[in-house]
Parts: C-alpha cells; sequence; structure tokens
C-alpha cells in the first residue's frame, strides 16, 4: 500500500518536531515503568515471603519485647521445629544517616532457617561459631569497605554500649551473604544473641525478646500453629501476635499508607502531560497536511485510508518513543535497584509493567493520531484544498 | 533596540489557541505534579517545625537519635526534674516539668482494618501545665490522672478502630476508656494521650521515654546538655523542642524533595519538547511575517526575544494553571508512616506560598527553554530566505 | 445514453455570513463525450463550483449531474470516492502535488487504489509521465521542479487511471506564458489523441481559446456557448 509511504516522508518532513516528540514519549514512558515498578516492588516484598516460617511478635507494639521465657514456651508447642531469637538493634555506623538493620539472632537457627541467606564470602560456619562474629550482606560490605575479617564497630542507638553511649559494639565480620530471594535485602547485619545479651548488664536495659521465628514441622498447618500460639499468652503477661512472613512483611508495606496512591496519581499527571504533547504534534501535522489531504480525497481516497495515513504517524511516533522509553527504564533498573535497596529491596521492573507501558504507548498514539484522522473526516475537499498552508 | 510589540505576541498565541491550550496544559500538569509533591512535603514539614517551641527542652537518653529509642529509669526522672535549676516552677510551685513515654501501639484502621503504628504518650499532669493554649480537649474531657482513660488525637477520629468518644482501646490486656477528644498542632494531634504511670504499667514499659520541661527565660539549652551529658547519675542530652520536632523530619523531608527534583526534571524535559515543538511552529507559520519585519530593519536580537517573551508567556500560563490544578489539594488530609518514628501521621497538603513560587519559577524556566532553541532559529533566518517562503 | 456531461435544473446555494448566496440557479448544460471545454464568467459566477460538483467533490441543493453515464446523486461516502478515482481527473491551479513524495510516486498514488500490482503501479505511473514528457524527471520533488513541470506531473496523475473526464481548475493560472502554452497543448493532445473529455475553468480568454467550444457562465446561470473555430485554436499554437 503505497500510501503508507506517505508516513515516514511527513514525520521526516519535520525531524526536529518529531524527534521532540518522541523524546517526550521516551522519558514520559520511562517515568511511569519506574513509578509503577515501585509499587509493585513493595507489593511483591510482602508476597513472595515463605509462608512455612511464622513471626511472633508483642501484639502491643513493634517496639515491646516478649518476655524472656517466650521462646521456650513456644518450642513446646505442638507442630513447631524451631525457634529463633529476634532483636531490632537500631544502631549505626559513624553516623545515624548510615542506615540498615542489625538484628541479634541465634546464629545457627538463622543460617538454618533461612536458605536464602548465600554466603559468597568467609563461612556461615565462622559466624556460628565466633561469639563477636556478625554476617553482613553484600550491599552494606560494599558501602563501608567492610571485608571478612574486619572490625564493624556498631553505635547503638537503641543499646548503647554499658561502657559508654559513645562507645561502639565491635562485631568481626565472618561472612558475607548476598540474598537468594527477591524480598530479601542485602543491607542486613546480623550477630549473636549471646553478645547481645551478655554485653547488655543492668536489667532496664534488656528488652527481652524482640521478635521469633518460628519454623513448622513440614507436615503441619501453619495457621493451626498461629492459633495456639496466641492462645497461649491471651491472658498476659504480654499478648503475642503470630503471622506468616508475608503477613509479617506487609505490615511495613502498609505503613507507607497513601503513597502507593500518591505514586499513581504522580502517574496519572505524566499520561496527562505526555497525551498533550502527542496531541499537540498531531494536530500541527494535520494542519500543516490539511491540503494533502484534500488532493487524496479528491483522487477517490477514503476518509478510513487518509486518516491512517496520520493514525499511522502518530503511532509511529508513540511507539519508537514509548519502545526507547521501556529500554530506557530496562537500562536504567540496576542503577535503582542499588539507590533503593535500603528500603526497598528486589525492585524490579515486572513483565506487566512493560505491558502496560506498551499498552499505554499504543492508547495514547490511537488517541492522538484519532483526533486529527477525524477532524479530516469532516474535511471537504473544497474546504481543504481552500486552505492555505 | 527595537523589538515588535508585546501584543503582536500575546496576539500569536491566541491566533494557534489550540496549540497554546495543549502546551499549557502539558507544562500545567507538569507543574502540578512536582507542586503536589511539595505540598506534601510542606505539610508534613510545616506539622513538626510550626509547632516545636524553642522555650521547652527535651530530655534524652544519652545516644539516642528521638524519643523513640530513649528510655530513662523514672525514680532516675524524677531526680533529673528536681535537680536542674534551669527549669521553670508553676504557680503550685511544682517544676514545669513531665516524663513520657513513647511508644508507637498497634491499632487497626477503620477502613482497611488492617494494622498501623499509633503513637500512645503517657505523661503526668504538669503536661498540661506546660502546653497551655496548645491543647484544647473539643469533645469530652481530659483523663484523670491514675486512671484507665485515654483522650484521642482528633486526626485519629474516623481513622482508628476505638478513636471515639466513649470508645475502647486495649493497651495489652487492660482496657481503657476513650474520654476525651483534642486538638493540637504539631504531631500530636495524631498521638493517644493517658496517665503516664497507667501506661507504663500496663505496657510493662521500665520507664518514660524523654523529659519535658519549660525552661526559665534565658536558659541556655546547648549548656544544659553540655553538663548532664556525663553526668554520673542521670545522663541525658538536651536539644529544644522545635529541634526535637524538625529533626523528625529530616528523612521524609529529604526524600520526597528528591522525588519532587527528579519528576520535576524527567517531566520537565518532556514539558520543554512540547513547549519547543508549539514554539517551532509558530515560527515556521510567521516565517514569511519575520522576513518583513527583518527587511524593514527590526534587528535579529529583538526579534528572538520577542520568541523568548512569547514562551514565557506560554510558561507562565502554565504555570498558572498547574497552580490551579493542585489547588484543590490544599487542605486534603493524609497520612503516612514517619519512617524516623515508625508511626503514622496525619497531615494536609499544604499549597503555600513557596509552592505557589517555585512552580510558578519552574513553569517559567521550562517557558524559556522550550523559547530558546526557536527564538535562536529566528534570530538566524535570512531575510530574503524567509521572505520566500510563503 | 449520454457519455459525456449532462446537468439539469441544478442548483446550488452556500451561506456566508448568515447570507443565502445562489451559486448555480436552476443550470441545464449538456456536454459531449470527447471535446474540449472551457468554462468562463467572472468571479462568483459559479465556475469552480459548477466544476467540483461535475467532479463530485460537492453535491446539488437539487437537479441532477451525470457524468459519463453516472448519476452522481446516486453516489455517497466511499462509493463517490471510488467513482471519483475512476472516472475523473483534477488537476488544481495549485498543483497540489504531495510534497515528501517524488514525481514518480505522486503520479503513481491514484494507482494505489486499483488493485494493480507494485510492478504495474510503477510502469503504468512511468508510461505517464513519458506522456508529459517528464520520464526524466521521475525522481525529483515537487520543490525540485518548475511550475509548468510541477503542473504536467499533476496531469499525469490526473491520467494515470484512465479516466474519461479530466478536470481542470485554472491549470494555468499560476504559470507564465510558455509554460501555459506547454500545459494547454498538452491538454489539447490529451483530447485529441485519447478522447479525453476536458473540462478546464479559466478567466483567461487565451486559454480559452484553446477549447473547442467555450461555456460562459453568468450569475449562476448559462450565458452562451461559443464554438470555437478550428483555425482559431489551431492559429494559436506556437
Amino acid at each position: 500500500m503505497s500510501l503508507l509511504r506517505l508516513v515516514p516522508r511527513q514525520l521526516l518532513r519535520h525531524p526536529l518536531r518529531t524527534l521532540l516528540t518522541i523524546g517526550s514519549l521516551t522519558v514520559a514512558i520511562f517515568l511511569l515503568c519506574i513509578l509503577r515498578s515501585l509499587v509493585t516492588t513493595l507489593d511483591a516484598t510482602a508476597t513472595t515471603a515463605r509462608n512455612d516460617r511464622l513471626w511472633v511478635q508483642s501484639a502491643v507494639s513493634l517496639f515491646v519485647g516478649m518476655p524472656a521465657w517466650y521462646p521456650d514456651r513456644i518450642a513446646q508447642v505442638d507442630g513447631v521445629q524451631s525457634v529463633a531469637r529476634w532483636q531490632w538493634f537500631g544502631g549505626y555506623y559513624q553516623d545515624p544517616s548510615n542506615f540498615f538493620a542489625q538484628f541479634a539472632v541465634d546464629p545457627q537457627k538463622v543460617v538454618d532457617m533461612y536458605p536464602e541467606l548465600i554466603v559468597v564470602e568467609g563461612s556461615a560456619d565462622a559466624f556460628v561459631a565466633g561469639r563477636n562474629c556478625c554476617m553482613i550482606g553484600r550491599g552494606i560490605a560494599n558501602d563501608f569497605g567492610w571485608k571478612v575479617g574486619d572490625i564493624a564497630p556498631i553505635t547503638g542507638a537503641l543499646f548503647p554500649h554499658p561502657d559508654g553511649a559513645d562507645k561502639a559494639w565491635e562485631l568481626e565480620v565472618a561472612a558475607i551473604y548476598e540474598p537468594g530471594a527477591r524480598n530479601f535485602d542485602d543491607r542486613t547485619l546480623f550477630f549473636h544473641w549471646k553478645l547481645f545479651e551478655e554485653t547488655l548488664t543492668t536489667p532496664e536495659d534488656s528488652p527481652g525478646v524482640g521478635a521469633m521465628v518460628v519454623r513448622v514441622k513440614d507436615d503441619v498447618d501453619p495457621s493451626v500453629v498461629m492459633g495456639a500460639v496466641d492462645d497461649l499468652f491471651m491472658d498476659g503477661p504480654q499478648r503475642v501476635q503470630t503471622t506468616t512472613e508475608s503477613e509479617f512483611q506487609a505490615q511495613f508495606v502498609s505503613m507507607f499508607g497513601n503513597i502507593p496512591f500518591f505514586v499513581s496519581a504522580i502517574g496519572g499527571g505524566v499520561l496527562a502531560a505526555v497525551l498533550l504533547a502527542c496531541i499537540n504534534t498531531m494536530l500541527m501535522a494535520a494542519r500543516e497536511q490539511r491540503r494533502e489531504v484534500g488532493v487524496l480525497k479528491a483522487l477517490g481516497f477514503s476518509d478510513a485510508r487518509v486518516g491512517s495515513v496520520l493514525l499511522m504517524q502518530s503511532l509511529f511516533l508513540t511507539l519508537v518513543g514509548g519502545g526507547m522509553g521501556m529500554l530506557l527504564a530496562k537500562g536504567i533498573e540496576p542503577g535503582v535497584v542499588a539507590a533503593t535497596s535500603s528500603f526497598m529491596p528486589g525492585f524490579l521492573i515486572e513483565r506487566e509493567t512493560y505491558l502496560m507501558a506498551f499498552i499505554i504507548t499504543v492508547l495514547a498514539g490511537v488517541v492522538a493520531g484519532l483526533l486529527p484522522a477525524w477532524s479530516t473526516r469532516k474535511l471537504t475537499v473544497v474546504a481543504a484544498l481552500g486552505a492555505r498552508d | 533596540m527595537r523589538g515588535i510589540a508585546f501584543s503582536y505576541h500575546l496576539r500569536s498565541l491566541f491566533v494557534r489557541r489550540s496549540a497554546t491550550f495543549l502546551t499549557v496544559l502539558g507544562i500545567g500538569a507538569t507543574v502540578a505534579v512536582v507542586a503536589g509533591v511539595l505540598a506534601l512535603q510542606q505539610g508534613f514539614e510545616r506539622l513538626y517545625t510550626d509547632a516545636g517551641r524553642a522555650d521547652l527542652a527535651v530530655f534524652l537518653r544519652p545516644g539516642a537519635t528521638g524519643e523513640g529509642d530513649s528510655i530513662f529509669n523514672r525514680d532516675r526522672g524524677r531526680r533529673l526534674i528536681n535537680t536542674v535549676p534551669e527549669i521553670a516552677v508553676g504557680d503550685d510551685q511544682q517544676p514545669l516539668a513531665s516524663m513520657e513515654l513513647y511508644l508507637a501501639v498497634r491499632l487497626r484502621r477503620v477502613s482497611s482494618g488492617g494494622e498501623t503504628n499509633v503513637p500512645i504518650r503517657g505523661v503526668q499532669p504538669a503536661t498540661f501545665g506546660i502546653r497551655e493554649g496548645e491543647i484544647t480537649v473539643l469533645e469530652g474531657r481530659q483523663f484523670r490522672p491514675g486512671q484507665d482513660e485515654l483522650m484521642v488525637g482528633r486526626s485519629l477520629l474516623g481513622r482508628i478502630r476505638g478513636c471515639e468518644l466513649g470508645g475502647t482501646i486495649v493497651l495489652n490486656t487492660t482496657p481503657f476508656l476513650v474520654v476525651g477528644i483534642f486538638e493540637s498542632t504539631g504531631p500530636s494531634g495524631s498521638e493517644i494521650w493517658g496517665d503516664l504511670d497507667r501506661i507504663l504499667e500496663c505496657l510493662e514499659r521500665t520507664g518514660p521515654s524523654r523529659i519535658l520541661a519549660q525552661l526559665k527565660p534565658g536558659s541556655d539549652i546547648a549548656a544544659i546538655s553540655a553538663r548532664l551529658k556525663n553526668d554520673k547519675v542521670v545522663p541525658a542530652q538536651v536539644i529544644s523542642e522545635k529541634e526535637s520536632l524538625s529533626s523528625q523530619t529530616e528523612m521524609l523531608s529529604a526524600v520526597l524533595k528528591f522525588l519532587g527534583a527528579f519528576l520535576g526534571v524527567i517531566m520537565g524535559i518532556a514539558a520543554v519538547f512540547t513547549a519547543t515543538t508549539t514554539m517551532l511552529a509558530a515560527l515556521a507559520d510567521r516565517t514569511h511575517e519575520i522576513g518583513i519585519l527583518l527587511a524593514a530593519g527590526f534587528r535579529p536580537v529583538g526579534i528572538a526575544l520577542g520568541f523568548l517573551f512569547e514562551s514565557l508567556i506560554l510558561g507562565l500560563l502554565g504555570g498558572l494553571a498547574g497552580c490551579l490544578l493542585v489547588w484543590p489539594i490544599n487542605g486534603i488530609e493524609t497520612g503516612t508512616t514517619n519512617f524516623q518514628t515508625f508511626t503514622e501521621v496525619a497531615f494536609g497538603f499544604r499549597v503555600t506560598p513557596m509552592v505557589l513560587t517555585v512552580s510558578i519559577l519552574f513553569a517559567l524556566v521550562l517557558g524559556l527553554l522550550g523559547g530558546g532553541l526557536p527564538a535562536w532559529r529566528a534570530a538566524h533566518l535570512a531575510p530574503v530566505k524567509a521572505l520566500g517562503r510563503r | 445514453m449520454n457519455e459525456g456531461i449532462l446537468l439539469q435544473g441544478v442548483t446550488k446555494t452556500y451561506s456566508r455570513g448568515g447570507e443565502e448566496l445562489r451559486v448555480l440557479d436552476n443550470l441545464d448544460l449538456t456536454m459531449d463525450e470527447g471535446r474540449f471545454y472551457a468554462l468562463m464568467g467572472p468571479s462568483g459566477s459559479g465556475k469552480t463550483t459548477l466544476l467540483n460538483l461535475v467532479g463530485g467533490l460537492d453535491l446539488p441543493d437539487s437537479g441532477s449531474v451525470q457524468v459519463a453515464g453516472q448519476d452522481i446523486r446516486s453516489l455517497r461516502g466511499a462509493a463517490l470516492s471510488a467513482w471519483r478515482a475512476r472516472s475523473v481527473g483534477f488537476v488544481f491551479q495549485g498543483f497540489n502535488l504531495i510534497p515528501v513524495l517524488s514525481a514518480l510516486e505522486n503520479v503513481a498514488l491514484p494507482l494505489a487504489l486499483t488493485p494493480l500490482s507494485r510492478k504495474e503501479r510503477r510502469r503504468h505511473a512511468l508510461a505517464a509521465l513519458d506522456l508529459v514528457d517528464l520520464g526524466d524527471r521521475a525522481g525529483h520533488r515537487p520543490g525540485q521542479l518548475s511550475g509548468g513541470q510541477e503542473q504536467r506531473v499533476a496531469i499525469a496523475r490526473a491520467i494515470v487511471t484512465d479516466p474519461k473526464v479530466l478536470l481542470c481548475d485554472e491549470p494555468t493560472g499560476d504559470l507564465d506564458r510558455a509554460a501555459a502554452d506547454q500545459v494547454l497543448a498538452l491538454l489539447q493532445r490529451l483530447n485529441g489523441e485519447m478522447k479525453k473529455t476536458v473540462l478546464m475553468v479559466t478567466h483567461d480568454a487565451a486559454a480559452a481559446a484553446r477549447a473547442q467550444r467555450i461555456v460562459h457562465l453568468d450569475k449562476g446561470r448559462l450565458g452562451s456557448i461559443e464554438e470555437v473555430q478550428a483555425e482559431q485554436a489551431a492559429g494559436a499554437k506556437p
């Protein structure tokens, strides 16, 4: 169909305008991909977690510990294989802005329960063996230049060292891990519960147990165990709340409140801006091509075929722009992963996001193309040819 | 220098009104997004910074980054209050100081039924003396000391289960009765308040998080802090309430500012491209006219400035459109977690003069950038060639 | 059945600025097949409107228009477009070539509406260009051609589908004398050798004299039909 030959020719008539329009679309589609991925990554954090691991926390508050005898009691519940203690340490390296997660844990149990922790330097055994040893994620190892054998000095904001608030807890790096699953970040430090417990001397400093991870036996229904654990402490001294790991992580996601909604709203703004840009370009193109539309109609081309020349131009612009936007997003993905890993591990642009971007691209092309195409329908040959370009 | 009358350019924008309209809306959408994020940031930051008082001292455990990770022994806290001479004395000859427990408790949202972290504050009676005029009980009454009673901040009303007059909030195993609803400037409008000792006991806490004290006029907080830092009995770090509050906004404020700048740059590129396209079309339409003007002796610089002016007007209109678009969100209440305190705070979008100024300036910059290339081209048209084009 | 152009009781009004303007008023006109007509008349006499009606670009308010045996009023939309593509060729004052296409592509454009293969389309288009003596300009864009050459490309485009009727609206209006003569001679040749019915609107008496008959319109009515003497037409040849 030789009319299609007109499409690239018309676009090349104003190469700069074509480039600018494609550029607008590129950045807009890029932005949409990134914005949507922020939201989907947040959701995925919660949905990809394992469900044979249960988390026991205080039902009162995230920040309240449970009595120290709770783990032993829970270990006696039917169906429970093992119980690991976790305590949020809340420290920092040198400056409070160097923020990352540290947990005091039962080392052997964590290594057993979390096959997702893949040790790439040092060894898990060395971590388990040394009382003042720690295991750190690749991300913090890179950030602070820590290697196996180094001492990581962590200032305890929540648990000051008994020798003075200025004194750091000195932990020897025995293993560096990389996450083997998307929901895991690479910016966590694990150290020995024993060291933690024994360093804190005064009773008022002792937090009890912050949280516990319960590994359920293979053939047991986790929900039964969850109910049994909650019931144990219904009358005190402190109620607990047992959830699957995914629910546990979901509570952090829900903390973002309306933020995902705002991100979507921003996406709407981006969409509106880019649609306007496309329509603007296509209306200009249609205005310039008015006379040619008249000629084609006079020659006997149908409205649909004449309109399709405009529609194709529009689709070409959006598809090239959208495609480049998606490529840009794909190319920049590793950078975003690195930039967001501290608060949002596993940033990923999902296939659905690309699909959505593609659909938006096509729709923008159709809308921006149909508008001028439709207006040429009503344009009579007489009027079109009378028009001075 | 002779330029073309500005009315000529205004008329040109009107003649090409569909392109003008689309471009203005495009810039407007960009500006509105950036302004919206800024309004969110302003609402959040102003919530903290508007409320903080410089004459209130906050005593924290040394090394603590905020009241969330600070803890005092109750008896030593009492002792500290009695031994710091800078603390003002009230009408009843008691020090104007209150020990406060601050903790985020798990409560459920009304809407989704999901859990959220609501800050609860256990206070002593002196608090009401210190906070006179800042805390207003809207409905019901204040809680009574020693009773299992609470009053809730107005922002929690309708958002958190149990937060209504006569409602019940269970802390661990003890039910507390909501006897009042209060309004407060600042983040405490999203808090639940009750009696310090009852809450300490029910939540099995060993002591308060901080001590809030009103200082005598002229007291030097830095000096008190330096003196108490290495105190053998009750070491403490001291900052003003103002500082304490604004330090809690740093993280989210920085994130929102970064988000605004990021969106501004990316969407700004698209908006500049649109403006350039529009102005190039305006130039193409008027090439012949410009040839006439050049032939008549108008200087290219004047013509280029005219195009920049036209493009600035586009930017200005876009900025105004953006402000109009973003205006309706002013005051809309929203909530998110302040990850520095891990508690949910409610605040309104605030389209402040700063937001409007930044929006308009941003839009003008977009217009200026969009007009640059067309203006340069206009200035470099050869009169003969321009005249030849129809 | 008249294979030429037959207008009966044709009336056409336009409203301009709220004012009814009767451009053609109950016009009866018969034009024979295979003849070369010039259509003359002062501004506003309805020449171009008549041409548009014959070409199916516009429809009369009342009356009938028959072209090459087809009643145009019975056609609508796509059918009218298809008929136009098959039966009439247009030549405009402003040439109206598509600037982004080469001369050959411009000529081949109407063939996109036919079932011809790509190769055949190219062959037909080249033949049409040869006919107007521009075979060597096939690859040029309109901007690279002179006005006379552009108009000849436009004529090649008008005849490439081999329509019976050629409608020309001031085809020499934008051309100098020499170029105009070339175009008029070409139209005469198409009429003489290929038996095209040619209807040419013009206000130029010299151009009109190259036709076989001159139709004079006045205020939407038929003025007179003037036979041009054969020697006069021949004498005007360069």
